[in-house]
Order: structure tokens, then C-alpha cells, then sequence
């Protein structure tokens, strides 16, 4: 169990180190939309990844943080923070309103449904004029999403997000991932499973279209398409499904490669639909499959070797 | 007064919608038909429309391949042709280049899925950097452009009726193929059980292929449709979507139940911006997803699976 | 030893599907403390009878009571809190996850059974989570309070049970490449986890050589002795449960054509026809 303490600390040291290092003001956004990234990555894994299921509308719960904390700041001169906290909040409650109805469905299903659902609470974003001002977009936001709140949200919210996978909820999602009916008969209730997986991942992602809103200035409706929910799932997927390292891996790998192809931004989408293919064809287990990135040090070969006399009984397992 | 006014309305409507519902219909049919084979969602399917639509529009205005060599301008015949053809074989290479490898490494359907992104992303942009994002109007005497007066202000375009008339055709020609011929009692069977079917001595991998290129051929017929309608630009194939919407009101993976849902929607949409707003479209389109999903997931004339415990 | 009470009962309980009858009236009842068994041929119902014990399926008609509590229609997950384990005749196991995660997850899943007094007068059963097996969702997002404690002892328990079943030394393998004997074991040794009150298991021979099936016997024999859990396992071969179970029922067709001892089924003309019956119709 003390995997989750080398997690946490390793959250606090990567955060410090974010924080504090020295960087120009181009790095620096890049660090904020990296943290950014990664949170709704964290959120999109958890459900995807850990409960197996695979949503593809995903983007309309950042849209939903992005216009809730927007708004709370700009018209109603709220503080950033507790707009952005509001911003998770009010995404966990439509996705619980969503969820009830929908969670039954499994499988592409699901999926398909998601679809619907993001696409619809874009469209009423986009058409709801006086609150949203539609679909010519939101200006004029607070820049509030300074590196360190990006970085301090994205420390706190990766240390939970870790801290659950590594307890019983998420052994829970596991169980209802791999087998429903055995999860059911081991006393799980899995779709009120589904639903927490459900609900967590709506406040990652709230919380991350809050604090995209504050980095960008500006917010659209059209940022939150279905494009935007593949790209996450896409990101998940890469990184490896049940796999957080992974998904953290993969989601700072995408948002570099994205960043780093800003200049020639036509063929951006052209490598990034590349890239999308050639890994689904040459691991589609994605970068770390489904280990951590730390069962990757190969810590009983490291013993054996600083072990005086090793046994003839007891050879190293090969790991793998 | 105002009665008939609402009553023209409603005609003008119900004719628009099944125009459109048609040219879903060939889409839908298409997504539906690589469901019922392989059972996962294709999100490529839009990207072979739209290969097929500037193959069409290619070669009915003309191409210059970069000073290489010119490709004079044809008839709409001979374009349309091209088109049907080019779509089947990118749709078969999708298949062979990006699918097949993944299909026989693992049986997770989602990995298919994510490549089918992949796939419609990077179509859409060779086509962003090939032609750019322009939108491109076909030529507009393609298609001979007589507007019949019904009375009560009804006007059907003389496009509306081609488009239903060529939907009828090749889902007729489809229904033909696969309940008259050899290869399609073979994919009907791959439908129940693509294993079993393969196990039966059906060579497995032509079977998909030609599922394949039948999918992209009846996409492009639609996506000719399309772009005469609101003419053609990369993104076009975003309006698959709704083509899935239909195949899934009418139950995944079952082609009359794509042919219903698709004219349910089709229908649903007019009438939609006939009597409530235009914008208004999109969200009952979905909504009716969704409502759908809720009430009877498998659709209208889908299967129900259970699995066995 | 012996104990009069009785622990499960079903009444008069069928099950169609569609058209197709897979269980018709079938009564029996388990005392506590009992080692019992079905046979029956291939498609007998059998497996049919455990997916409504466990609340997988409601039965068509009839009731089940477990505890003097009517079961029929209570969620599976319900059912399962209420102290009824079961394995699956397809393994069903949470691939991915080692072998001790497995069991873990089954462990924090132990519930207290305990009669409540309601409103109306008349007890009502009531199960709430164990505190040893249990924290919050606070203490898991945290990792403070019970958290640490109470993962040490799930952890510490499950590994006991491995042992038990004999899978100590694979405990961090996944569960999904674990060899086809040893995955058996590994969902006894999950139902177990549960700490139930009726162990169902589901043809847990089959697919297993004559020596895994030796050492089953013992395994199951052996649980049963030592928790003091009533069992109820399912077998088509009628020599493993000729052999550990002291009750048997015995099923061809959906129904129950007869109930006993060994020596009784054995004896019994129907169940020689139903077998012999069976086979006759195989050679014709």
C-alpha cells in the first residue's frame, strides 16, 4: 500500500517542480494547458479506463465547467475559485441528471448515446443567447488560470484521482469493468458503480473546462464538440486503458505533439488522425496497457542484485 | 387561411423529409451493414462519402494534379462512377490497412472504433490540405433543376424526386445482392455469426472487403446527394452522425431498420424547422437519439442480446 | 453438527424463457450446515436454478426464501449482501486484476446480517457494511482514517484464503492467465471471500483432470467442515457428487424427478432411466 504514498509525494514533488521552475511566459501556458489536459484526461480514464465505459461526450462536461465558472466571474463578479469549484459541480449534477436515464445502456451504446447527449448540450448552449451569448463565443473571461492554479489543481486532483483507484471504489470499478454479473454477485450495485465513475469523471472534467476558460480568455461552444470528446477518449486510449500513469503520460505527450505542430496547424489534425491509427493497428494497448508506470521498474531484479546471497530457490520472476 | 398555409406547410415538409430521410437511408444502410458484420460503430463511414463527393466534384469540374497531368472534365455519369468506385476502394483499404491488423490482434471492438476516428480525421484532412476548407458548390446543371407545383404551394424539386428514386434503386439493388446472390447469403450469414460463417469455408476477409466497398459505394450516392444539397466541404462527413442516429432509432445493424429510421428522421427534421425553428433541427435529432436509447435500446428492428451466465 | 433450520427453500419455483420451460415447480429445501448437490444431464436446468437463487433471473412463478426471508424478487447484489455466494460454470473472473486483488474485492464487500424492527411491527432483515471491511469515500479519496487499517486487514485476509485454496504463490498474477484448475479455485476462494451463509457452486469440476477433481473434493469438502457454510454444488458427472455430498437432488428436463441420499439416487428407477434413458437415446 505504499504505492499511493510514492504517488502522492511524486504528485507534490512534480507540482513543486512545476511551480517553481524557472520558465518564459510561452512554457508557462504550455504547463497550465498541459495540468489542464491532464485533469480531464484523469476524469475521462477513470470512467473509460477503470469502468469500462467509453463516452464520447465527454468535452460537453467541460463546457458545462467552462460556462458555469465564466459566467460566475464575469457576470456576477464571483471569486475565481469557488466559480471554478462550481464549475465541477454543476458538471457532477447534469451528469447525474444524464446518467440516471442512460447508464443502463452499455457498450457502443453508451457510446452512441453520449454522443447525443454532448452534442445537445452544446446545441443548447449555442442557442441559448441570453445566458451563453451563443455560439459567437464567450469573451472577455478572467486570465485566472495562472500556472500555479493550474499546476495546484492538477496536484490535488491527481493525488484523489490516485487515492481512489488505489482503495475499494477503485476495486469496485474494476470488478464492474471486467464482469458486470460477477460484480453484481459480489454484492455491487453497479450502476450506482457506473454512476460514481460517472459522476467523479464529470467533476474532473468540469473542473478543467473551468480552468481552460480562465487560460484561454474565451470560450465557444464550438471548442466542445465531438471532436474535443474524442481527442479525450483518444488521449485515454493512447496512454493505455486502466492505466493513470498511462493516461497522464499520454495526455502530456498528445498536448506537446499538438503544441509543437501549432505552427503547421493543418497538418496537425492530419498527424494527430495518423497517429490515432497507427497505434490502434501497432499497440492498440496503448503506451503502458494496463500497468502503472512504476510496475515497470523492476524491483525484484533490483533486490536480487543488492541481495547478499540469493537463494537457488527463489530466481528473480520475470516480469511482463 | 391560416389553416391551409399550415397544411401546405406540412406537405412541403413531409416531401423535404423523405428527400432527405432517402439520402440518410443510403448512408445509414451502409453503417449499418459493417455493424451487423463487425459490430462496431464506423466513424470512417462519413470519410468515404466525402472521398466519393470530391471524386465526383473532381472530376466534373476538372482536375489539375499539380501541373502534372490534367483530367479533362467529364459527365455526371462517368463522375459519379469514378466517385462509387473510388469510395468502395479507399473504403476497402480502410479496411485492409487500418481494421484488419487490429481485428486480428485483439477482439475489442473499441480499438476499432478509435482507429475508425483516426481514419475520418485523417480524411477529412488531406482533404483540408488538398482543396482547403473551401465549401464547393457541384456544378448546378448536373441534375436537371424542374420544380413541380402539386398545388397548395407544394413544390417538389425534380432533385428531390432523382434522390428518391435513386435511393429506391440501390437499396433495391442492395436487397437484390443480398438475398439473391451467393456473397449475400454469405454476408447475411457472417451477420448471425461472422466465426461460424467463417468456419463454413466463406473466405472471411473478401466478404468484409466487399462489405466494405458496398458501404463506401452507397455512402458516396448519399454523399453526392449531400453536397448538392449543402454543398461539399471536409467536414461533410460530420453529417454521418445523423446517419448513425437513424440506424440506431431503427435498430443497429439492421438495414430496414436503418431505411426506417433514416425517413423517421428525415421526416422529424423538416418538420422540425417547418414548424419550430431550423435551428432547433439538431437538437430533436438528437433527443430522439437519446429517447430512443432509453425506451428500446435495440432500436426498431434491432437484436436483443443477452449473454449467457 | 446437525442443525434443524432451515436455510433455503424454494416452493413450487419455474422458470421459462419464452416458450421454453428451463425449471418447471421445482421445490427443495437446504438445511443449515448441509453439504448438498444436483445432478443432472447437460441442459438440465440446473445452472437455471442458481441464477434465480442468486437473483440473476426472477423466476417466472414461485418464491425462494433464504433465512425465512422471500428472496424472489430482491436484487442479485441484494441477495449477495444477504450471505449467498456463488461461482460460475464459465469462469467469471475480474481478468485484468491479479488473483489477490480478486479476492479483495470480494472481501470489502462483507456485509452484517441483522434483523431490524420496523415501522409496521414485524422484523424486517437489514444488512450494513462490516467496519472491519469498510471506510468511506472520503477516507479512500484521502487515504487517512481507516483507510490504512482496514486495507491491511482485507489484505491480510484475502491472502489467508489463498493459501486456503492454495494459490499463495500466484497471488499477483492476473487473474485472467492464472491455468484453467487454479482459476476454479480462485472463484471459490472470491465466493469465500464473501464470508456467505450458502456457498452456490457451479460445476466447479468441470474442465478439471481426475487428479484436479480428487483435490476439488478435498477443497470443498474441507471448506465446508471448517466454516461451517452450507454448500450447494452443481455436477453433471454424478460420481464427484455421488461421492462428497450426503443430500442430493437430482434434475432431467427442469424438474426434480428425485431426492435422497446416494444410496437412494442410485437406486432410485427414475434416475437410472433419466441416465440410461439418456444414453439409449445418444446410441440410437
Amino acid at each position: 500500500m505504499k504505492k499511493s504514498l510514492w504517488a502522492s509525494s511524486a504528485f507534490v514533488v512534480l507540482g513543486l517542480i512545476l511551480i517553481f521552475m524557472p520558465l518564459s511566459g510561452y512554457e508557462e501556458g504550455i504547463v497550465a494547458l498541459l495540468c489542464i489536459n491532464c485533469i480531464a484526461a484523469m476524469g475521462v480514464s477513470l470512467l473509460t479506463g477503470f469502468t469500462g465505459i467509453f463516452s464520447l461526450g465527454h468535452a460537453a462536461y467541460m463546457a458545462l465547467g467552462a460556462y458555469t465558472a465564466a459566467i460566475m466571474t464575469v457576470r456576477y463578479g464571483v471569486h475565481w475559485f469557488p466559480a471554478i469549484v462550481a464549475g465541477g459541480i454543476i458538471a457532477v449534477l447534469i451528469a447525474w441528471l444524464i446518467g440516471m436515464p442512460t447508464l443502463r445502456l452499455t457498450g457502443d451504446y453508451y457510446a452512441i448515446a453520449s454522443i447525443g447527449l454532448g452534442e445537445a448540450i452544446r446545441l443548447v448552449l449555442e442557442n441559448w443567447q441570453s445566458f451563453t451569448r451563443g455560439a459567437r463565443g464567450f469573451p472577455g473571461i478572467d486570465s485566472y488560470t495562472s500556472r500555479t492554479v493550474a499546476v495546484g489543481f492538477f496536484t490535488v486532483l491527481g493525488i484523489g484521482m490516485f487515492n481512489l483507484i488505489y482503495s475499494r471504489l477503485g476495486r469496485e470499478l474494476k470488478a464492474s469493468r471486467d464482469d458486470r454479473v460477477a460484480a453484481s454477485l459480489m454484492g455491487f450495485h453497479t450502476p450506482s458503480s457506473r454512476m460514481k465513475a460517472l459522476l467523479i469523471s464529470a467533476f474532473y472534467c468540469g473542473i478543467s473546462g473551468a480552468l481552460l476558460g480562465g487560460y484561454m480568455n474565451f470560450i465557444q461552444p464550438s471548442m466542445f464538440d465531438m471532436m474535443k470528446s474524442t481527442e479525450l477518449t483518444a488521449v485515454v486510449v493512447f496512454g493505455g486503458l486502466g492505466s493513470m500513469s498511462g493516461t497522464l503520460l499520454g495526455s502530456a505527450i498528445v498536448t506537446s505533439v499538438m503544441e509543437y505542430f501549432r505552427d503547421i496547424s493543418q497538418y496537425r489534425m492530419l498527424i494527430y488522425g495518423c497517429l490515432l491509427v497507427v497505434i490502434m493497428v501497432l499497440r492498440p494497448e496503448g503506451l503502458l496497457g494496463s500497468r502503472e508506470i512504476w510496475s515497470f521498474i523492476p524491483i525484484q531484479t533490483l533486490r536480487s542484485v543488492f541481495r547478499p546471497m540469493p537463494r537457488p530457490d527463489a530466481r528473480p520472476k520475470e516480469r511482463g | 387561411m391560416e389553416n391551409s398555409v399550415q397544411f401546405s406547410t406540412l406537405f412541403q415538409q413531409i416531401i423535404n423529409g423523405l428527400s432527405l430521410g432517402s439520402v440518410y437511408a443510403l448512408i445509414a444502410v451502409g453503417y449499418s451493414l459493417v455493424y451487423s458484420i463487425l459490430s462496431f460503430s464506423n466513424f470512417a463511414h462519413g470519410g468515404f462519402l466525402v472521398v466519393g463527393g470530391y471524386i465526383c466534384y473532381g472530376l466534373l469540374s476538372g482536375v489539375d494534379v499539380y501541373g502534372f497531368f490534367e483530367i479533362p472534365s467529364s459527365g455526371i455519369w462517368l463522375a459519379s462512377l469514378g466517385a462509387l468506385g473510388g469510395a468502395g476502394i479507399v473504403a476497402v483499404l480502410t479496411e485492409r490497412l487500418a481494421y484488419k491488423p487490429i481485428r486480428e490482434r485483439t477482439s475489442m471492438t473499441l480499438y476499432l472504433l478509435i482507429a475508425s476516428m483516426g481514419v475520418s480525421i485523417v480524411i477529412e484532412n488531406i482533404f483540408v490540405i488538398l482543396v482547403g476548407g473551401r465549401f464547393r458548390a457541384l456544378p448546378q446543371d448536373i441534375f436537371p433543376s424542374a420544380l413541380f407545383n402539386l398545388g397548395w404551394n407544394v413544390t417538389v424539386s425534380s432533385s428531390d424526386i432523382l434522390s428518391l428514386v435513386v435511393a429506391v434503386f440501390f437499396l433495391g439493388g442492395l436487397q437484390f445482392f443480398l438475398s439473391r446472390t451467393r456473397w449475400g447469403l454469405a454476408i447475411r450469414a457472417a451477420a448471425c455469426d461472422l466465426h461460424t460463417a467463417g468456419l463454413m469455408g466463406v473466405n472471411v476477409s473478401l466478404l468484409i472487403s466487399i462489405v466494405f466497398f458496398v458501404a463506401g459505394l452507397l455512402a458516396t450516392v448519399g454523399g453526392i446527394f449531400l453536397s448538392v444539397r449543402y454543398t461539399l466541404y471536409p467536414q461533410l462527413g460530420g453529417i454521418t452522425t445523423k446517419a448513425f442516429v437513424a440506424a440506431v432509432i431503427g435498430g443497429l445493424g439492421s438495414l430496414p431498420g436503418a431505411v426506417v429510421g433514416s425517413l423517421i428522421l428525415g421526416l422529424a427534421e423538416m418538420l422540425t424547422a417547418g414548424f419550430i425553428s431550423s435551428q432547433m433541427r439538431d437538437l430533436v435529432v438528437f433527443s430522439m437519439l437519446v429517447i430512443m436509447l432509453l425506451v428500446k435500446p435495440a432500436g426498431f428492428f434491432g437484436r436483443q442480446i443477452s449473454d449467457k451466465i | 453438527m446437525e442443525n434443524s433450520r432451515v436455510l433455503l427453500e424454494l416452493d413450487a419455483m419455474s422458470m421459462f424463457f419464452g416458450g421454453v420451460q428451463a425449471v418447471r415447480n421445482m421445490s427443495f429445501t437446504i438445511m443449515e450446515n448441509e453439504l448438498a448437490g444436483i445432478i443432472g444431464p447437460n441442459g438440465a436446468g440446473k445452472t437455471t436454478v442458481f441464477n434465480v437463487i442468486s437473483s440473476v433471473y426472477s423466476p417466472t412463478s414461485g418464491c425462494i426464501w433464504f433465512r425465512e426471508q422471500d428472496i424472489t424478487l430482491l436484487m442479485a447484489y441484494q441477495v449477495n449482501r444477504l450471505g449467498i455466494a456463488r461461482t460460475f460454470q464459465n469462469l467469471r473472473l475480474f481478468g485484468r486484476s491479479s488473483a489477490l486483488e480478486n479476492v479483495m474485492t470480494a472481501m470489502q464487500n462483507r456485509y452484517r446480517y441483522s434483523f431490524r424492527e420496523t415501522l409496521r411491527g414485524h422484523l424486517s432483515p437489514s444488512y450494513r457494511p462490516d467496519p472491519a471491511y469498510h471506510y468511506s469515500f472520503v477516507e479512500s479519496l484521502l487515504h487517512l482514517g481507516r483507510w490504512d487499517g482496514v486495507e491491511k486487514h482485507i489484505r491480510a485476509k484475502s491472502m489467508e484464503l489463498l493459501e486456503r485454496v492454495g494459490l499463495a504463490d500466484r497471488m499477483f498474477q492476473a487473474a485472467g492467465t492464472l491455468p484453467y484448475g487454479m482459476q476454479r479455485r480462485l472463484e471459490i476462494a472470491r465466493a469465500l471471500a464473501l464470508d456467505p451463509k450458502l456457498l452456490l457452486l457451479d460445476e466447479p469440476a468441470a474442465g478439471m483432470n481426475p487428479e484436479e477433481v480428487f483435490a476439488l473434493n478435498d477443497l470443498i469438502t474441507g471448506i465446508h467442515r471448517e466454516f461451517k457454510l452450507t454448500t450447494l454444488v452443481i455436477e453433471h458427472h454424478m460420481d464427484v457428487i455421488m461421492e462428497i455430498c450426503p443430500h442430493i437432488i437430482c434434475m432431467n428436463f427442469g424438474a426434480k424427478i428425485a431426492e435422497g441420499t446416494p444410496e437412494e439416487i442410485q437406486n432410485d428407477p427414475e434416475v437410472l432411466n433419466a441416465y440410461l434413458g439418456g444414453e439409449e437415446a445418444e446410441n440410437a
